[in-house]
Parts: structure tokens; C-alpha cells; sequence
């Protein structure tokens, strides 16, 4: 999967993020919007739930995956600080996996 | 009040078979997985063999469900199985089967639910636990610790799920004249009720009362319990 199809998956589940937020709090979804940690826009359980659906979305393109093991979350640059970030870090992943 | 999807584990028999025969009669559909197949036929109810233990089944299960379903309004893990034997004489490959069925199965399917349940406005998690755990009980060593798990993966489920709507609760029923106990000898089983504040044999409506209760939707700021039938406490 490249880079700008593994964005659009990460852009399409933070939609679905914004659609369970108020107005007040609606994600910007750019490339500098900060994610997760210091500021950021989403808790450890949003971040949880944001994963979730793209391991869903990824799963119907029959891509299995894992991406919150215990090295993610512990690395000292978070992967998911922000959207360009995260997909890099998916994006490997999957590569890994091939 | 609404149809439910309701997954029931264990299905084929005992206090599941009892869950599936309450919700088809209340009009719920009911996605059944066991190891056996069932006897039950209605065009509510959807059998999927697969041993819960195993990821994979998981995995083929919850993919067909959401292509069948869609969502999941509630996950009974009721699927479990019990090896009395003194904890000295106890094979460690029995304690490894206890602890795969009854504590990995019920880590694998709540994990593998929470995206169905996540879509679900009363969304529920009920696990099946056993008095054996607050008794202690002797002879019981490796089913009371694995239930002993599936209780403190309830609280914590309850922490980390609650903000996802998703409440997470267990149920300890005292005997109960299922398969599951029919090894136990009746003079134990007799020593067991006496311990009880209500000393009789529990039936398997006490375990769907129960169960209605959780599922409730008045029920939504009950989360991280275990309640024992029979006043074991």
C-alpha cells in the first residue's frame, strides 16, 4: 500500500472521529495538526478508538495488522504525533508484514 | 424494546444454550459459537463452530458477523470448561486447556468485539465467572484462578471501555445442574450450597435474570461487577 493511499485511510478514519465530537472540538486534519501528546487532540483512548477503525478500514483491504504494539507506544517520537507521522509509521508496518 | 445481535459463546449447551433459547424467545437474533454444533433452529439464530481459544476462529467469526450483521449489541463469554482435581495431582496441560478456554477465549473474543460493540447505543459485555472464586475452593485450583482473571479483565475492560459506551460486568452463578459440574460429587456439591446465604441449587433463569439485568439500558452506570447468585459474597 503507498504512502498517499495509507493517508487517505488515516484522513477517512479521523472523519469518523470528528462525526462522535462536538463542533468545538472537531479535528483539523492537516499536516501539522498535532495528534497525540503534548497538545494534542486525541486521549490514549481516542487514539485507541482512532486505531481501531484503521485497522478496521485496513482489514477490509484484507490487511491485517497490529499498530499499537508496545514499541509504538513506547518509542521517544511518538508515531502518532500527527498525520504524517502516523502514516509513515502504518505504512511501514504493512511493508514489514510483506 | 429494540432487536439485539447478542454473541453468545458456549452455545450448545448448559446456561448458553438457556441465554440462546431466552433471546430468540424475546425476539433478539442470536449469533451462537461453540465447539459442537447446535440443536437450535430459527432464522434468528446463526451458529459458527469455532473453539474460542483460538484467534483465528476469532478472527473467521467476527469477520463474518460484520458481514452478516453489521454490529454487535452484546458478548456473553460463557464458553468454559472445569477439571476438578487436587492442585498436586493437577496435569499442567490441563491448566493451560482451563486457562486458554476460559481466560484467553474470553481476552479474544471481547477483544475482537469491541469494534462491533463500539456502533451499539447499549453495548455490553457479560463474562461468566463461578463462586469457586470468592470460596476459594479446594480442588478447583486452576478453574478458580482462570475465572479468578476473567474477573479482573472485566474491571479493567469496564475502565478502558466505558468511554466507548461499553459496559463490562461478570456473573458468578452458584451450581447449577449443567454438564459442567455433573462430575462433582453430590456430597461437595451439598458442602458448597451450605455456604451460601441462600441455600438451595440455583436454576439457569437465575443466570438470565441476571443477564437481563446487565443488559438493561437503565442499567448504563453498571460496569466493573461481579455478582454471585446464592449470597456468596
Amino acid at each position: 500500500m503507498d504512502l498517499p493511499t495509507v493517508k487517505r485511510t488515516v484522513i477517512e478514519a479521523l472523519k469518523l472521529t470528528n462525526q462522535s465530537r462536538s463542533d468545538d472540538t472537531q479535528i483539523p486534519l492537516t499536516d501539522s495538526t498535532v495528534l497525540f501528546g503534548q497538545n494534542g487532540n486525541l486521549d490514549s483512548m481516542a487514539l485507541v478508538a482512532l486505531l481501531m477503525d484503521i485497522e478496521d478500514a485496513l482489514q477490509e483491504q484484507s490487511i491485517e495488522v497490529s499498530l499499537s504494539d508496545e514499541k509504538a507506544m513506547s518509542m521517544s517520537r511518538s508515531p502518532f504525533k500527527d498525520i504524517p507521522s502516523m502514516t509513515q509509521y502504518i505504512h511501514d508496518v504493512i511493508a514489514a508484514q510483506v | 424494546m429494540q432487536a439485539r445481535n447478542i454473541m453468545i459463546t458456549g452455545a450448545s449447551r448448559g446456561i448458553g444454550k438457556a441465554l440462546v433459547e431466552h433471546f430468540l424467545a424475546m425476539g433478539d437474533t442470536v449469533i451462537g459459537v461453540s465447539r459442537s454444533e447446535s440443536d437450535i433452529t430459527s432464522d434468528n439464530y446463526h451458529h459458527y463452530l469455532a473453539n474460542v481459544a483460538l484467534d483465528a476462529d476469532a478472527k473467521r467469526v467476527f469477520a463474518n458477523v460484520k458481514k452478516q450483521l453489521g454490529a454487535l449489541d452484546v458478548l456473553i463469554n460463557n464458553a468454559g470448561i472445569a477439571r476438578m482435581n487436587a492442585f498436586a495431582l493437577t496435569p499442567v496441560d490441563n491448566v493451560q486447556e482451563i486457562m486458554n478456554t476460559n481466560f484467553m477465549g474470553t481476552f479474544i473474543f471481547c477483544q475482537k468485539a469491541i469494534n462491533l460493540l463500539r456502533k451499539s447505543p447499549n453495548a455490553r459485555i457479560i463474562n461468566l465467572s463461578t463462586v469457586a472464586v470468592p470460596l476459594n475452593l479446594a480442588g478447583e485450583a486452576a478453574y478458580a484462578a482462570s475465572k479468578s482473571a476473567v474477573e479482573t479483565l472485566t474491571r479493567i475492560m469496564a475502565k478502558e471501555l466505558g468511554s466507548f459506551g461499553i459496559t463490562c460486568n461478570a456473573i458468578g452463578p452458584s451450581p447449577i445442574a449443567t454438564q459442567l459440574i455433573s462430575g462433582v460429587g453430590e456430597e461437595k456439591i451439598n458442602k458448597l450450597i451450605q455456604q451460601q446465604a441462600i441455600k438451595k441449587m440455583a436454576k439457569l433463569e437465575d443466570v438470565t435474570n441476571l443477564v437481563d439485568f446487565y443488559l438493561n439500558p437503565n442499567s448504563h452506570m453498571v460496569t466493573g461487577q461481579v455478582i454471585y447468585l446464592g449470597g456468596i459474597s
